[in-house]
C-alpha cells in the first residue's frame, strides 16, 4: 500500500456532494468511526483527493442528520471510547442513487475526453 | 422479547443536552487527531511533527467543532420533535394493543367513564339550558318581574290601580308592562279549541325586545278600552292552526266570539311568557281602574331596570311608594307592598335548588366512577410491573414510563367520553321527555358543541386525575426485586393494595352520601304519597269549558248550560255520580277574596278574612268524595231565587271560627254580580281539600252554590265505573251537542292530578336513586374486586392457615370481614359527609328531617349487605383453597 501519509503536493479539490458518496460508500464495508473513514479514503483515493477531515466530520454529522447513517459509541480496536458510524437503508438507498448518477456523470464526462 | 422493536422504542433513553453535544464532539475530534498522530509517528515521523501534521490536516478544529455542534443540536431537536410525535403514535398504538389484550378491563373501564360523564353531562346540559342560560330578550339581566305582597303572602298579583300607581310614581324602571295569563276559545273555521292566551300591555313587545317575525307587534294605545281587539300569534301556533300560511297578517280571527285582527307573529324562542299561543292587548275596563277596586290583585306586571339603578334601589323606591298608596287608601293596602325580582329567578327560581342537588349528586357518581377506573388501573399496573420493570432496565426514563402509562389512561378517557356523549344524548332526550310539565325552558335543555368540549373537557381531565396517581406509583416503584425473582408480595404491592382499599373506601362513602340523599327523598316521597288530598280522585274524571260571555251574558243563561251539561253527563252509561264546579283541587289558587263575617267590617285590609272562592253544583262533594263534616251541602233548593248558601272548609272554620259553630252565621265578600254579593248563610262543613299542592296546608275555602253563582268557566266531574278513555268521546260530544263552538279542556284523570302534582318529587327522586343505584354497583363492584385480589395474594397463606387447623368458616369470616371493615370506614365517612351535606335538600323534603336517624341507619344497613355479598364469591374462592396445592408453590 503507498504511503496514505504522503506529501499533499498533486491533489484535487472536491466536487460537490462527492464527500458524501464516498463516506457512504466507505460505510458499506461495516460500522467504522470517523478517523477509520479518513484513513480508508485517503489510501483507496492514493490521498489524489484532498479531504480535510474537518469538512469529513461535518459531512458525517449532517449524514447523521439526514438519517443516512446512525452513530453509535463503541470501544475501538485500542479499547477508546470512539463514536460508531453505521449505512441506514436510507443511506444505502442514498448511495445507490447518488452513484448512478455519478456514473453517468462521469460516463458522459468521459465520452467527450475519448470520443472513440 | 414479546414487545418487538417498538418496545424498544418506548425506552428510547433521554435525549441530549447542548454540554453533552459540546463533550461528545470533543471527544471525537480528540480521539481522530490522536489515532492519526501515532499512525504518522508510526510510519517514521518525529512526534512533534506528526502532531503538528496530523492538526493541519484536520484544518480548522475550533470551528469545526462549532460547526459539528451546531449540526448535531439542530439533529436533536429535529429529532425531539419527530420523537415526541414518533414516541405520541408509539405510545397510543400500544396502549390500544394493551388494552385490545384486556378487553375486559377495557370495557369495564371506558362504560364506567362513559356512564359517570355522560350522566354529568346531561344533568349539566339541563342546568344550563334551564338556569343558566340568559333568557333570549333584550338585556335580560335589567328585566324583572313585580309581586305584590303582604304579612300572609308573597308573590302575588297586583290591582290595576296600584299598578297604574307604580308605573307612575317610579323613577327606577325604563318602562313596566302588566299582563294576565287566561285562556281563549278560538271559534270559527274548523273545531273550536281552547288556546292560551295572554293579555298584554301596548308596549309588551319591546319592553321585553321581542322584535316581530311577521307584520308588527302592538302599538300605544291599542291596550286602551274599546280599542279594537288585536293579536300576535307565537310561530308555533300560526304553524300548527293556520299551516304557517304568510297572509296571517291582517286576517280576523274569532276569539271568545270576538273579532280580532292578527297583526303579527314572534318567534317561539323568545316569546314570554312561554307556552302561550297567542298574545292580545290588556284594554282594563274604567271599572277595573277604580279605586274600589284596588283590593282586586290579579294581574301580573314586568320592568325594565334604568341601566344605572340596582335592584336594590328599584326595590327601596318601591317600597316608598307603597307606603304612600298604604296612606292613601288603608282599607286596601294596609301592609301590602311590592317587590321586584330578577325576570330569570321568576320563572326558575323554584328548581335552582333541586337541579343544583342533582347536578352535586351527579359530580359525585363521576368521582366514584373515576375512583373505580383508577382502581382498576391500579389493578392492571400491579399485574404489568414485570414488562414496567424491563423497560426500566433497559433504560427508559420515569418520565418516558409515566407518559406511557398516562397515554393509556388518556385513551381510556377519550373513549369515555365518546361513549359519554353518546350517553349524554340520550340522556338529554329521556331528560326532557320524563322532565314534569311545571319544569320551564325544557326546549333550552340540548347538546351543542359547548356541551361537547364540557365532555371532553372533563374526560381528559379524569383521564390525567385517575391516570397519574398509578402512573407515578408503577414507575416511582423500586422495580429491582421484582426483576430478580419475579416474586409475589413485594412492598410496592402492599402500597397498591392500600391506595385501592383507600380508592373503595372513597367509593363506599360517596355511596352512602348519595344513598342518604336517594333515602330521604323516598321516604319523603313516600310521606307526600300518604297525604290525603281531601278528595277520592280514583275514578274520578274531569274537563272543563269556557262558554263565551257574549253569548252567555246572562247567569240564567250560564246556569241552564250547567244544569243541561250536567242531565246529560249523568245519563251517560257507567256515569255514577256529576257535579260541577269552578277550578279543580291541586291545581293552585283560581279565586281568593276577602270576606267579612256578619257584615262586621275588619280593621285594616290585613285582618280581613280571606278565603278561597269555589263553587259546587249539588252532587259536587258526593262525586268528589270530599267528606261531609257537619250540617248539609246544596240541594236543588238552593237554586237562583232561594236565600243564597255557602259551605265552607274545616281550615275555614279552624281560622275563623276557632271556638264557635259557624253554621248559621253569615258570610258575604266585596265581589259580585247582578245586584249581588258573593256570599250566603253557613249551612255545613265540608273536609279541606289540598289546593296548592300535597305538602301545602289546606288554605280555607268557602263554596257557593252552583245553581246561585254559574260561573263562565266550568269543570265538569263524574264518578263512573267506565274507564277515562272511553268517557271523552261522550263529553266531547255532549258539549258539542249544547254548543258547537265551545271546545272541552284540561280533560283528565283524578290520578292524573295527582300524579301530575307528584311529577317533580318523583322526578328528583328517580334521578337521584338512579345515581344513588349506580353509585352503589360501582361500589360492590371496587370492592369486590378487591377483595378478590388479596385473596388471590393470599392463597399461599390461607393455605398455611388452613394447614395449622382454620377451618373454613373462619376463612370466609377473615375474608368478609376485610370487606365489612372497609364497608364500615366507608360508612363512618359517608356519613359524615351526609350530615354535611344533607341540608341542602331541605328544601325538597317533606315530613322528614334532612338528618334523619332511621334513613341514615337503613342506608347504611344496605350498604354493609351490599358489601357482604359482593365479598361472598371471593370468600367462598378463599374457603375451598387446597392446603396441599397452596404451600406445594405457585
Amino acid at each position: 500500500m503507498p504511503d496514505a501519509g504522503g506529501d499533499r503536493g498533486n491533489t484535487l479539490g472536491l466536487l460537490q456532494g462527492t464527500l458524501d458518496v464516498l463516506i457512504l460508500q466507505t460505510l458499506t464495508l461495516g460500522p467504522m468511526h470517523g478517523y477509520g473513514v479518513s484513513r480508508w479514503i485517503r489510501q483507496r483515493t492514493n490521498a489524489v483527493l484532498l479531504v480535510e477531515d474537518a469538512a469529513l466530520y461535518q459531512a458525517l454529522h449532517r449524514l447523521e442528520r439526514r438519517g443516512f447513517v446512525d452513530a453509535e459509541w463503541g470501544l475501538s480496536e485500542n479499547n477508546r471510547r470512539a463514536k460508531y458510524y453505521t449505512l441506514t437503508a436510507t443511506g444505502r438507498r442514498q448511495l445507490r442513487a447518488e452513484s448512478d448518477s455519478w456514473r453517468a456523470y462521469a460516463a458522459a464526462v468521459f465520452r467527450v475526453l475519448d470520443p472513440a | 422479547m414479546p414487545f418487538g422493536r417498538s418496545f424498544r422504542r418506548l425506552v428510547t433513553p433521554p435525549s441530549r443536552s447542548d454540554r453533552e453535544i459540546a463533550r461528545d464532539v470533543a471527544e471525537e475530534v480528540a480521539f481522530h487527531l490522536e489515532m492519526r498522530t501515532s499512525e504518522l509517528r508510526r510510519l517514521g515521523h518525529p512526534p512533534a511533527e506528526a502532531a503538528a501534521r496530523a492538526r493541519a490536516e484536520f484544518g480548522d478544529e475550533t470551528r469545526a467543532r462549532r460547526a459539528l455542534a451546531a449540526e448535531d443540536l439542530a439533529a436533536e431537536r429535529e429529532h425531539r420533535r419527530g420523537r415526541w410525535w414518533e414516541d405520541l403514535r408509539l405510545d397510543v398504538r400500544f396502549a390500544a394493543r394493551q388494552l385490545r389484550r384486556a378487553p375486559a378491563f377495557a370495557v369495564v373501564a371506558v362504560l364506567t367513564l362513559a356512564l359517570g360523564i355522560g350522566a354529568t353531562t346531561a344533568i349539566m346540559s339541563a342546568v344550563r339550558g334551564i338556569l343558566l342560560q340568559p333568557l333570549p330578550l333584550r338585556d335580560p339581566d335589567a328585566l324583572v318581574r313585580l309581586y305584590s305582597s303582604s304579612p300572609r303572602t308573597s308573590r302575588t298579583a297586583l290591582s290595576v290601580a296600584d299598578f297604574t300607581d307604580y308605573a307612575r310614581e317610579t323613577r327606577s324602571f325604563a318602562g313596566l308592562a302588566s299582563f294576565y295569563q287566561t285562556t281563549t276559545n278560538l271559534s270559527g273555521q274548523g273545531d273550536p279549541e281552547r288556546l292560551q292566551l295572554a293579555r298584554v300591555d301596548a308596549n309588551w313587545f319591546d319592553l321585553l325586545g321581542v322584535p316581530p317575525l311577521h307584520g308588527r307587534t302592538f302599538r300605544p294605545g291599542e291596550d286602551a278600552e274599546g280599542a279594537p281587539g288585536v293579536a300576535v300569534l307565537a310561530e308555533g301556533f300560526w304553524h300548527r292552526r293556520f299551516g304557517a300560511e304568510p297572509g296571517i297578517v291582517g286576517r280576523r280571527i274569532i276569539l271568545d266570539g270576538e273579532a280580532v285582527e292578527v297583526i303579527g307573529v314572534v318567534s317561539d324562542a323568545n316569546a314570554f311568557p312561554a307556552g302561550r299561543d297567542l298574545w292580545t292587548t290588556t284594554r282594563y275596563t274604567a271599572g277595573e281602574r277604580t279605586d274600589a277596586q284596588r283590593g282586586a290583585r290579579w294581574i301580573q306586571a314586568v320592568a325594565r331596570l334604568r341601566p344605572e339603578v340596582s335592584l336594590p334601589r328599584a326595590n327601596a323606591e318601591l317600597a316608598a311608594v307603597a307606603r304612600r298608596l298604604e296612606e292613601r287608601d288603608p282599607r286596601h293596602n294596609t301592609g301590602f307592598g311590592t317587590r321586584a325580582v330578577p325576570l330569570q329567578e321568576s320563572i326558575v327560581g323554584e328548581f335552582e335548588r333541586p337541579l343544583l342537588v342533582l347536578l352535586g349528586a351527579v359530580v359525585l357518581v363521576a368521582l366514584i366512577a373515576c375512583a373505580n377506573v383508577a382502581g382498576l388501573l391500579l389493578a392492571r399496573t400491579a399485574a404489568r410491573e414485570t414488562e414496567v420493570a424491563v423497560r426500566v432496565a433497559l433504560g427508559a426514563g420515569r418520565g418516558r414510563i409515566v407518559r406511557q402509562l398516562m397515554t393509556e389512561s388518556l385513551l381510556l378517557s377519550l373513549a369515555g367520553a365518546v361513549g359519554a356523549f353518546v350517553l349524554a344524548l340520550i340522556g338529554t332526550r329521556l331528560l326532557v321527555h320524563f322532565a314534569p310539565a311545571q319544569i320551564p325552558r325544557l326546549d333550552g335543555v340540548r347538546l351543542d358543541g359547548a356541551m361537547f368540549a364540557f365532555t371532553l373537557l372533563l374526560a381528559t381531565v379524569t383521564g390525567l386525575a385517575f391516570g397519574l396517581m398509578p402512573a407515578l406509583q408503577t414507575a416511582s416503584r423500586e422495580l429491582q426485586p421484582r426483576l430478580r425473582d419475579g416474586a409475589r408480595g413485594a412492598a410496592g404491592h402492599l402500597r397498591g393494595v392500600r391506595l385501592r382499599r383507600l380508592l373503595v373506601v372513597s367509593e363506599l362513602a360517596l355511596s352512602i352520601m348519595l344513598l342518604a340523599g336517594a333515602g330521604l327523598l323516598l321516604r319523603s316521597f313516600a310521606a307526600l304519597r300518604a297525604v290525603d288530598p281531601g278528595f277520592r280522585p280514583e275514578g274520578l274524571s274531569a274537563f272543563t269549558v269556557v262558554i263565551p260571555e257574549t253569548k252567555y251574558a246572562t247567569l240564567e243563561s250560564q246556569r241552564r248550560f250547567t244544569r243541561d251539561a250536567l242531565d246529560r253527563l249523568r245519563a251517560i252509561p257507567g256515569v255514577d255520580a256529576a257535579g260541577a264546579s269552578f277550578g279543580l283541587p291541586l291545581t293552585g289558587t283560581r279565586f281568593s277574596l276577602t270576606f267579612t263575617i256578619d257584615r262586621r267590617e275588619a280593621a285594616s285590609a290585613a285582618d280581613e278574612p280571606t278565603g278561597q272562592v269555589r263553587v259546587a253544583s249539588t252532587d259536587y262533594f258526593r262525586t268528589m268524595g270530599i267528606p261531609v263534616i257537619r250540617g248539609r251541602v246544596f240541594t236543588a233548593e238552593d237554586t237562583y231565587e232561594a236565600p243564597p248558601r255557602v259551605v265552607v272548609s274545616e281550615a275555614l272554620v279552624r281560622r275563623y271560627f276557632p271556638n264557635e259553630d259557624p253554621v248559621g252565621k253569615y258570610i258575604e265578600t266585596g265581589w259580585g254580580r247582578e245586584g249581588r254579593r258573593l256570599g250566603g248563610t253557613i249551612v255545613g262543613i265540608v273536609g279541606d281539600v289540598k289546593q296548592l299542592g300535597l305538602a301545602a296546608d289546606a288554605p280555607p275555602a268557602f263554596y257557593a252554590a252552583a245553581d246561585q253563582w254559574p260561573t263562565d268557566e266550568i269543570t265538569f266531574i263524574v264518578r263512573a265505573a267506565t274507564p277515562h278513555e272511553g268517557l271523552v268521546p261522550a263529553f266531547r260530544e255532549l258539549v258539542r251537542e249544547l254548543d258547537a263552538d265551545v271546545p272541552i279542556f284540561d280533560v283528565r284523570t283524578g290520578a292524573q292530578l295527582v300524579a301530575g302534582i307528584l311529577a317533580p318529587p318523583r322526578f328528583y327522586l328517580l334521578l337521584l336513586g338512579g345515581f344513588a343505584a349506580v353509585a352503589l354497583a360501582l361500589g360492590a363492584v371496587g370492592i369486590y374486586g378487591i377483595i378478590a385480589y388479596t385473596v388471590r395474594q393470599r392463597t399461599r397463606e390461607i393455605g398455611v392457615r388452613m394447614a395449622l387447623g382454620a377451618s373454613s368458616g373462619r376463612i370466609v369470616r377473615m375474608v368478609v370481614g376485610e370487606g365489612l371493615l372497609m364497608a364500615a370506614m366507608g360508612i363512618a365517612i359517608g356519613l359524615l359527609g351526609a350530615f354535611a351535606l344533607s341540608g341542602a335538600l331541605r328544601d325538597l323534603l317533606f315530613n322528614v328531617g334532612a338528618r334523619d336517624g332511621a334513613t341514615f341507619a337503613a342506608v347504611s344497613l344496605l350498604l354493609a349487605l351490599v358489601a357482604i355479598a359482593a365479598c361472598a364469591v371471593p370468600a367462598r374462592m378463599a374457603a375451598r383453597v387446597s392446603p396441599q396445592r397452596a404451600l406445594r408453590g405457585d
